[in-house]
Parts: C-alpha cells; structure tokens; sequence
C-alpha cells in the first residue's frame, strides 16, 4: 500500500511536471510529425515510440527544376511541352558510385536523371539504336510505362548500364548512355521464346529489374508467378528465381484434400492454387536479394532473402517466425487500418531492410535480425499534409536519409534520421557487428529518449551477459520480456552463485542432516519431548 | 477404528485414496471449515500461479491483472460443481448431502493446490531445460486430486465406479448448463438495469427541465 500511494503521489507530481512542461512547449514554435509513431511490445500490442525519421523535405516537379527540359534556353531543352512535374513516377534508384538517382516517371513514358540533390541533370524519352516503337520525329524507340529503372556500373567500361523495364513495350532495355538526353540501346530483352516460359505466361509486362554484378538481369513480371524471370548476361532467357510458396489458407488445405478423392476431370475444373508474385526485390552489397509480396497481410514469404541459387535463407526455424509489416490484431495507435500491402523494399546501410506499405504509408524497418527499429510515414488522410503520401510507389534508402516516390502526388518525400534515430542505427550497427559493450552507450542513450523501447534493453541485456554482469543483463532482459536470453542469464546467474558458495551450502546442508538425525535418535530414546498441541484433545473430544 | 483430529483426517484421505474417504464417511468426519480455507486456498494459488511463477515460463499476459476470470475458473467453478453434482446425483439414488459433497470435494482438490504452489516456488530456481520437474510436480498434483475427486465421489454417493464416472461426465454437462443460465440471468438483469437507469435519467431530466 505504501508504494502504492508513492507511486500516486509520484503519478500527480509527474503528471503536474508535464502539464507545466507542456505549457512551456506550447509558447514555443512545435512541429510535430504527421504520423503517429509506434513500435510493438513483446505481446504484440502496439505502443508509442519516439520517431526514428522525420520529414525533411518533400520534393516535387518545381524543386527539381523540370521546367529546365521544357526551356530552350536550358541545356536539358527537350520539347517545349515536356510536363514540368512528376507523373505516376514509380520507381526510384539510386546509383552509389555516380551519386545519382534515377526516376521512372512513368506517366510521362520517361526516366529521369538527378543529382543527390534531386535536381534534374538528365532525362530520357527513349533509345536510339532499336527498331522498337520508333517515334518518327525524334528517331527515338521511345518508352511506354517505363515502371522500372536500374543503374549499374559496367566493370569493363566503367560506365553506367541502364536498364528500364519497358513495360507496355513488353521489354527490358539495357542502354549505355550517351549524353544527358540520349542513350544508346545495347540490348533489349523481349518475351522468351522457351516453352518454359510460355508455360507459366502468355505476356512480358516487366514490373521492375535488378542486374546483379555479373549482368545476370532479374525481371519481375506480373504474369508470372513462377518467380523472377532470368536472363544471363548475354541476353538468354534462363528460367525462374526464387518463386513464393502458397500460402496455407483453409481454401489451399481443403482443395488439396478434395484432389485426393477427386476423379481427372474434376481436378481439370478446379481452379489451381499458384502463389502470389512477389512485387519488387533489391539487392544488398552481398549479393542477397530481398524481394516483398505485395498481397494483402501475406503472412507465407511476404518478405525472403534469397540466396543467388534461388533460396530463402530465411525459411529456417528462426526465420519462419519472422514477421513484417503491421501485425493484424494490433494494426496501430490509432486504430485506423488493418490491411498491409508490402510495395517495395530497400537494403540500406548495415543491412538495414526498409519495407514501404502501400495500403498505410507506412514504412518499416528491419535488422537483420527482424528487430523492428521504427516505424514511420503515413498516407493522407482527410488533407494533403505534407511528408504524408497517396500512393506511395517506391523506396530508396540513401545515407541517413529515406526516399519516398509518391505516384499520386506526384512528389518525393525525403525523411531524415532524428537524432534518437541515429543512436539507435549506431547502437544497431554495433549489435549487429557482435560488438555487444561498444553498444551500451548508444543504447542508455536511446534509453533516455524513449524508456519503452524494448530493443535497447535487450542490447543492454545481451552487452552485460557479454562482460559477466548476470544480474544486470537478468534485470534487462526482464524490461525487454526476452525470456530465453533471461533464461540463459539465470543459468549463469545461478551457476556462479552455487560455485561461488559450494562449501556453504554443503556444510549447512550436513548439518541440516546431522541434526535431524540427532534429533530424532533423541526423541526415540525419549529425551526430548515433542511440544503437545493442545488443540488435539479438545477436538477428539467432539 | 481411527481417532484423528480434522487436519489429521485430511492427512489420512489424501494419503489413502482407496479407503480415505470411506472411512471418513464410516467416522462422519470433516469439516466445512477447512473445506473453505482449501478452496480460498485454491484461488490464491491461481493467482500465485499468474503472478509468481518464474519469469521464464511466465506467459501470461502480466500487463492487465484482472482478478474476476480466476476467481470465477476457482470459486464459483468449484460452486458450481458442487451444485450441479448433488442436483444430479440426488436424482440418481446419490446418498450425499450437499454440505458432504462440499467437504468431500474440496478435500480431493488439496494436492492439486499443493502442487501449484510448490510447482511455482520451483520454477523460481530452475531454468528451462529443467522445466521437466516443474511440471511433473504440477501434474502429479493434478492427477492425485482427479483421483481423489473421482473417490470423492464414488464414497458420498455409495455409487460404483462407472456409475461415478458416468455422474462426473453428466455433472460437468449440468456445469455447463448452470453457468449458461447464470451468464443469462446476469445480462438480462443487467437489461432491466440499463432500463431502470434509463428511466431514472429520463425523469431527473424531465423535473429538473
């Protein structure tokens, strides 16, 4: 009772600081994120985080200086009626070496070339050199729904290849550039003869690409559901990567077992069960490839880290519990939405996953150890607030930064890492690195900007179990509810504790014997009298 | 035959699971207090076993403590059973009295209670891969008191064994059915509460318009 009324009287202390505090706040200039920032506990409940990102900047047609390709006086001049913003721009990359991004403004059959800054310093209409859709005044194979961009630096040439996922061309093209407004194709990937491929999809729509190292070029195609669509550095088609598995409904598990009973021409009349195609994929500096499905709450691979042989490493124990996106009994704070649609995904720095939601806005990120670090965005809800999206199309993860392509707004959002962000990345990284006590300072510094942020406590727990201090890494991996690492500091905890006072408990406990043996002997021989409860003749007596 | 004194005889029945109970029916013993205290005790264990159990195997969900579902899955379900079982069983040539189902009932449930406890206090010094003697001493708690339910049972209504087994399955049933009736009567008088309520704020309204 007494740490009861303490805490009540801490309570109204605390909550009076507050009040007062909030009153100070409110006299002074306060921006406040447009999105509610939440992490989820150890049951799965969703609770209020501190933001990991904030909106820097958003980003539209006007800052990135379009106007330049529809003036003749500028040097990207291309046409005078060149729309001078973004439209329906679905994918966005970024190329390291260069320090560039690449914007597929596909509404505008188009594919842009910016500087860090998102300043506009190419822009490509089409390629010359293909017989594909040629446009007659410009002489140009020009591009229709261009949805897929990728940017890779040729290892001979050392010059950027660009590949764009033609998509209502039914081709992918792999250009060289030539200037800031032409590229020359250097080959075009078309539908694939191979009755493999005819098997599994009558059409070639590429939805997005990926060109590992060795100019192996992987191509999503929404028709196909076999996986991604291969085609080796000389330009063969050569079968299918990584394909999703079905996911176990109650449907897939009945029709599988009404197939056992079922004649030839009823299995012929039953619909088949093929898994959903993954979305988009991004591939890290290791050579894994991520690839995100875009269904709604799909729970079998909504998220696989594939080998270069196809495999998904994380389909071990470990990784089959692992989940992204927002889990669907505690969708959020606010209560808002339960569906997730997984869109695009991004490999950062550390290994660090970013997943983008289509459905929410939201965007999650991951270790990779599938710690959910923050969660962050929004989609609009009544206003066109800014740094919030409508149809957030495409991620990219550059530095501190994250790149968010809006396909309605027709507008970038840039996110910057807040300062709890970045001791949290640090403190991460050092994690993830194996460097447990580096990590301590970090993680008591994320401590101090959100006390519920339950990672840091395990990190904490996991640096102490590390130097020895059971009792301390028992007491955090208690706040972080990380039960089998509590477990395991027990273990030595207790370890320590029965090696550390052997000889005690084994004296007291000879002792112990001895006396009860004595005791007895004693009592037998009648020299000790056992004390009489003097109940018992009263109650016999009844 | 035997003279003991009332927590005597509770020694003897659990430690005699065959002949216990029939002698303590013979000696017309028991006693409706230490009745109660086993079944209090039955709810403190619930809830010890909630809160205290170690933290490694703990997983309730410790967020929200909320007493009611424990008071009702130890107290009112132990009620319930006794009801049910003397409204059936008098029907059914059962010789016991409610008040000896009461005694004879609770009596049959303190090695269960025993064994939570202790099942708890061990889960606070092992860890995991040890979790084999918690929960030995937790079932075999378990499955001494169905034992002794069972010749609870059997004794007080002078029934035989599948005939005991048979009323135990049709009184868990009645169980069933007077729970249902209870959660029926209670939402509908909370009904006619709602109603009387709404009545009342309607006429202050009404005086003080």
């Amino acid at each position: 009772m007494v740490s009861r009324m303490k805490n009540n009287i801490k309570n109204i202390i605390s909550v009076g600081l507050a009040l007062s505090m909030a009153a100070v706040i409110a006299t002074t200039a306060y921006a406040s994120e447009p999105y509610v920032s939440y992490n989820y506990d150890a049951w799965g409940d969703a609770i209020p985080s501190q933001s990991g990102y904030r909106v820097d900047e958003t980003i539209t047609g006007y800052e990135m200086e379009l106007n330049k390709l529809a003036d003749p006086k500028s040097n990207l001049f291309i046409n005078e009626e060149e729309p001078t913003n973004l439209s329906n721009a679905s994918d966005i990359f970024y190329e390291e070496s260069t320090n560039e991004f690449w914007i597929a403004d596909s509404g505008n059959n188009r594919i842009l070339r910016t500087d860090s800054d998102l300043k506009v310093i190419g822009c490509y209409k089409g390629v010359s050199n293909s017989k594909t859709a040629v446009d007659e005044q410009t002489g140009l194979s020009t591009f229709s729904n261009p949805t897929g961009v990728y940017v890779s630096i040729d290892s001979k040439m050392k010059k950027p290849i660009l590949y764009i996922a033609d998509n209502k061309n039914a081709r992918v093209v792999k250009a060289e550039i030539e200037s800031k407004t032409d590229a020359k194709c250097l080959h075009e990937y078309t539908k694939p003869d191979s009755e493999l491929y005819s098997n599994s999809s009558e059409t070639f729509n590429p939805s997005k690409i990926l060109a590992d190292s060795s100019g192996i070029l992987y191509v999503v195609v929404s028709s196909v559901t076999t996986g991604a669509v291969v085609f080796d550095e000389t330009g063969e088609f050569t079968g299918f990567y990584g394909a999703n598995r079905v996911e176990q409904t109650a449907a897939v598990i009945r029709q599988a077992i009404w197939r056992k009973f079922a004649s030839n021409e009823q299995i012929a009349s039953m619909a088949r069960n093929v898994p959903v195609e993954y979305a988009n994929f991004d591939i890290d500096s290791e050579g894994f490839i991520y690839t995100v499905t875009e269904a709604a709450n799909a729970s079998t691979d909504a998220v696989k880290k594939l080998n270069p042989a196809g495999e998904n490493i994380w389909n071990t124990a470990t990784g089959n519990e692992f989940t992204f996106g927002d889990l669907p009994e505690a969708a959020s704070v606010d209560t808002s939405s339960f569906t997730s649609r997984l869109t695009d995904i991004v490999v950062g720095a550390d290994g660090i996953i970013n997943i983008l939601d289509y459905e929410t806005g939201r965007i999650f990120q991951y270790t990779q150890d599938n710690d959910l670090l923050f969660i962050f965005g929004s989609k609009n809800s009544t206003s066109d607030q800014r740094g919030t999206f409508t149809a957030p199309n495409g991620i990219e993860s550059v530095g501190k930064k994250i790149y968010v392509i809006d396909g309605k707004k027709n507008d970038i959002t840039i996110f910057i890492e807040t300062t709890f962000g970045k001791y949290v990345h640090e403190a991460a990284a050092l994690y993830e690195k194996g460097l447990y006590e580096q990590a301590i300072d970090p993680w008591n510094e994320v401590i101090k900007r959100d006390g519920g942020y339950a990672l840091a406590y395990y990190g904490l727990g996991k640096a102490y179990l590390n130097t020895g201090d059971y009792e301390k890494a028992m007491e955090n991996f208690k706040v972080s509810v990380s039960k089998g690492s509590y477990d395991r500091a027990y273990e030595y905890e207790r370890d320590d504790f029965l090696r550390g006072n052997f000889t005690v408990i084994i004296v007291t406990l000879i002792i112990i014997i001895i006396a009860i043996i004595v005791l007895r002997k004693l009592i037998k021989k009648g020299k000790i009298k056992m004390p009489k409860i003097k109940k018992k003749p009263q109650k016999e007596g009844k | 035959m035997y003279e003991f004194t009332q927590l005597g005889w509770l020694k003897h029945v659990i430690f005699h699971p065959v002949e216990g109970y029939d002698d303590l029916r013979w000696k017309k013993k028991g006693s409706m207090k230490i009745a109660m205290v086993i079944v209090l005790l039955l709810f403190i264990a619930m809830v010890v076993k909630r809160q205290l159990t170690g933290f490694q195997f703990n997983d309730s969900y410790v967020k929200i403590f909320n007493i009611v579902p424990l008071f009702v899955q130890s107290i009112v379900y132990f009620f319930t059973w006794v009801i049910a079982n003397w409204a059936l069983c008098t029907l059914f040539n059962g010789e016991g009295t409610i008040k000896r189902i009461c005694i004879y009932s609770a009596y049959a449930l303190t090695p269960y209670v025993v064994g939570t406890f202790l099942s708890v206090f061990v889960s606070n010094f092992i860890v995991r891969d040890e979790i084999v003697w918690m929960n030995v001493i937790y079932y075999v708690g378990l499955g001494w008191s169905v034992v002794l339910m069972i010749q609870a049972i059997r004794t007080v209504h002078q029934y035989s064994f599948p005939k005991t087994l048979l009323s135990i399955v049709f009184t868990l049933l009645a169980m069933l059915v007077i729970l249902f009736l209870l959660v029926l009567l209670i939402s509908l008088f909370q009904q006619v509460y709602v109603f009387i309520a709404s009545i009342y704020t309607e006429l202050t309204y009404r005086f003080r318009g």
